[in-house]
């Protein structure tokens, strides 16, 4: 039996497509190694970082820095000099520099009072959260030092002596417990980490990609490929069918590879699979239509290689692909869902934050649907009135 | 006529040509500021943390009340907002609705217990939207419970040492007036936040900068295809002359890209850049490198595919690797540390570092680093260059 001619069009175009190792680089390296590094950077961001620089060992200022260490709220860098510790600070890879005193031990042993600089950027509002946690620590590992300086002023017991009988107390009598109770469990965000940069990634590349895919286009009207096929017993209607087939395979098969990478590789949940599984239909047949109208709307390959990642990083930026929508302000929030990108990223947090099913993304389905239509619609009738026109 | 003049003439053409290109006028000028137009609007000013709390005192005692004393103290009004809010249920749901960061819950009987030893927790109401307001009020709930129990074991010990029993609440009052004896103080580092527009503008200024690489080395490869080479060659000009003119042509058009980002985003989105000298030799140093990196892809290529395919490959790689797509800052330090195996990573360096408030000098080795790079590109592309003229 014959194929049918769309079907045999869109498996030429494909093989010849896929023979690019430069667009298998993007269409299957690229987005792996961008989720990898999203996924690694945005998983630490939960914990509050801080620098601590400890100018001299003694046990007491070596207590404080092992409470720190173990703080769970915090996540502590050790450095030897004030200045490491500031560089890191301005390069934002910590929020606070703790500078342990080089006297703590003998000012705390003589009952002076000791101030522990706590260095934050800019102005002394910032960091303000690392500063508070810092206190606490700073408190818990006090209460001890206070104890026994209070007991060896009513007695004739050394420090170390009323400190180690303190410690033993406080053994006893543990301080007022604080429990956390979270009252809510459905989260407005995707979780960090690789859930966060594979659902994101696979929204922004998809796009991208197809955008850039209208080169392959232009090139196959350049070569001559269409007018050659015209000249066979082939409708206009079986090439536009066909080149939607080929790139709709290529988007569909790119999403796919992500969604494989991502749970098999970087452990991601992809939830409900009847809701992702429509959501990336829709989303590969959307990026299809865009990617289409980017191979009508360009003159040469160049432009759209070039001018349709760029409209796709900017879309994908608007859209909540590179940080939550819920972090910007409310008119940016919404000028981004005029993209269709920010309504995918919606549907992929009610999926996987708030366990959503295909029923609760409905609407936003319903939305990326009207846009897939629309530019499937407007390339169809651009794809076809540029084979019919001599 | 003086040897520059044909350097000149190539050079100009190249540019003439580029410019003519819309694809290198978006890549070049108008996406970078584009980008970073958005991201200013996104990230308007470098907002530091500040949650909105409330204070549930179902206790009514002396203690419960030192607890809003205590979130209430001046030190704690740029982090803290109290609002008013007397039952737990509306805390819990303001707190599931976003209107209020997290709450406290200090339960009844709170006060008397503190005395009699078993005291019951004070609850954090938290979102899990907001784990750092989740963690800031937690720190907050320990710190006033460490205030609790050093004055609790300042008597025990006390008691413990020596002290006469009869005296124990004489102690206690004595101890309850007592300063901690460490505590922090917040100090300025002399450094200036780094906002988002200060780092991603240059971030994403080098990574359009870099698509000049896959402009060159293609215009290079079209330009053989179409003979225009050979008839160059047959011109009374040398290999290196055109060589120059072309490298002349990259450099500057690299250069002006990223010049031109530096200056529209440093006026009209508000980012730092640095010292305009400095700023202006990082801008060089990295035009220089891109001229290597073409060097190099034309020498290693073969057809104008192989050009487009390793140029690709060059200018994702290196900005995945320096740090321009995630803020470098926060990832790990072995990702930190492979981000200066590239210039793009040095030159992020170098300008993180100007925009938080460093000296001139921060940028000295970074400068260094970029330009050994280029050095070390363009003579790996010298080396090789018999494969060229062998095609």
């Amino acid at each position: 039996m014959t194929p049918s001619p769309a079907l045999a069009l869109a498996a030429a175009e494909l093989r010849r497509v896929t023979r690019d190792r430069t667009f298998l680089f993007f269409l299957v390296v690229l987005p792996v190694l961008v989720i990898l590094l999203v996924g690694v950077t945005t998983a630490g961001i939960t914990s509050i970082r801080v620098a601590v620089v400890q100018a001299e060992s003694g046990p007491l200022a070596d207590q404080l820095v092992q409470d720190l260490e173990t703080t769970p709220a915090l996540e502590t860098h050790r450095f030897t000099t004030r200045t490491q510790g500031v560089d890191a600070l301005r390069r934002g890879e910590v929020e606070a520099v703790v500078l342990v005193p080089p006297a703590l031990d003998a000012d705390l042993t003589a009952a002076t009072t000791t101030r522990i600089p706590v260095l934050v950027t800019g102005d002394v509002q910032s960091g303000q959260a690392a500063v508070t946690a810092v206190s606490s620590v700073v408190a818990r590992h006090g209460a001890t030092i206070q104890a026994a300086q209070f007991a060896t002023a009513h007695s004739t017991r050394t420090f170390e002596q009323n400190l180690a009988t303190s410690r033993a107390l406080q053994q006893e009598t543990p301080a007022t417990p604080v429990r956390t109770d979270v009252v809510n469990r459905k989260s407005n965000y995707l979780p960090l980490g690789y859930n966060y940069s594979a659902p994101t990634m696979l929204v922004l590349f998809v796009f991208v990609n197809a955008l850039a895919g209208g080169a392959a286009m232009i090139q196959t009207r350049r070569y001559g490929i269409f007018s050659r096929a015209l000249a066979a017993p082939v409708r206009p209607r079986d090439l536009v069918l066909g080149q939607t087939l080929c790139y709709f395979s290529l988007a569909l098969g790119q999403a796919l590879l992500i969604v494989l990478v991502g749970a098999v590789l970087f452990g991601v949940s992809w939830g409900d699979p009847l809701g992702a599984a429509a959501l990336i239909g829709l989303w590969a047949l959307l990026g299809t239509g865009a990617g289409m109208v980017s191979g009508t709307l360009f003159r040469t390959p160049e432009q759209a290689t070039a001018i349709g990642p760029a409209v796709g990083i900017a879309f994908g930026m608007l859209g909540g692909c590179m940080w939550p929508l819920e972090i910007v302000p409310e008119p940016v929030r919404q000028i981004g869902h005029l993209s269709p990108h920010a309504w995918a990223v919606d549907a992929w947090v009610t999926l996987l934050s708030r366990g959503g099913g295909v029923a609760d993304i409905a609407g936003y389905l319903a939305i990326l649907a009207g846009y897939a239509v629309v530019l499937l619609l407007i390339a169809s009738l651009r794809l076809r009135r540029s084979l019919v026109t001599p | 006529m003086s040897p520059m003049s044909p350097v000149l003439a190539i050079a100009l053409k190249d540019l003439r040509q580029r410019l003519r290109d819309r694809s290198a006028l978006v890549l070049g000028f108008i996406a970078p500021v584009a980008v970073a137009a958005l991201i200013s609007v996104a990230f308007g000013s470098a907002a530091s943390f500040h949650a909105d709390v409330a204070v549930v005192d179902l206790d009514g005692g002396p203690v419960a009340a030192g607890f809003t004393t205590f979130v209430n103290h001046p030190d704690l009004a740029d982090l803290l907002t109290v609002k008013p809010v007397t039952r737990e249920a509306d805390a819990r749901s303001q707190v599931a609705e976003g209107h209020l960061d997290t709450a406290f819950v200090i339960p009844p009987g709170f006060s008397a217990a503190v005395t009699s030893g078993q005291i019951p927790p004070i609850t954090v109401l938290a979102s899990t939207d907001g784990p750092i307001a989740e963690q800031v009020a937690r720190s907050l709930a320990e710190s006033f419970a460490a205030q609790l129990q050093a004055v609790q074991l300042s008597v025990q010990s006390a008691l413990r040492a020596g002290a006469p029993h009869a005296s124990a609440a004489a102690l206690a009052a004595e101890a309850s007036t007592l300063q901690p004896p460490e505590q922090t103080v917040t100090q300025a580092a002399g450094t200036r936040a780094l906002t988002g527009t200060s780092y991603y503008a240059p971030a994403m200024g080098i990574f359009f900068m870099f698509f000049a690489i896959g402009f060159g080395a293609r215009g290079y490869f079209l330009e053989r295809t179409g003979g225009t080479l050979d008839r160059l060659a047959v011109a009374p000009i040398g290999p290196a002359a055109i060589l120059a003119g072309k490298s002349l042509a990259t450099f500057v058009y690299a250069a002006a890209s990223l010049g031109t980002v530096a200056v529209i985003t440093s006026l009209a989105f508000d980012a730092r850049w640095g010292p305009p000298p400095v700023v202006l030799a990082l801008i060089l140093s990295l035009a220089l490198t891109v001229v290597g990196l073409t060097a190099l892809v034309i020498t290693v290529a073969r057809t104008e595919r192989q050009a487009d395919g390793f140029s690709s490959l060059l200018t994702f790689g290196l900005v995945l690797l320096g740090g321009n797509f995630v803020f470098i800052g926060g990832a790990p330090a072995l990702v930190r540390t492979l981000a200066l195996l590239t210039p793009n990573g040095w030159a992020l360096r170098a300008l993180t570092d100007l925009a938080g408030g460093a000296n001139w000098t921060a940028a000295l080795v970074p400068l260094l680093a970029i330009l050994a790079f280029a050095v070390c590109t363009g003579a790996v592309a010298f080396v090789l260059r018999r494969r060229v003229v062998a095609r």
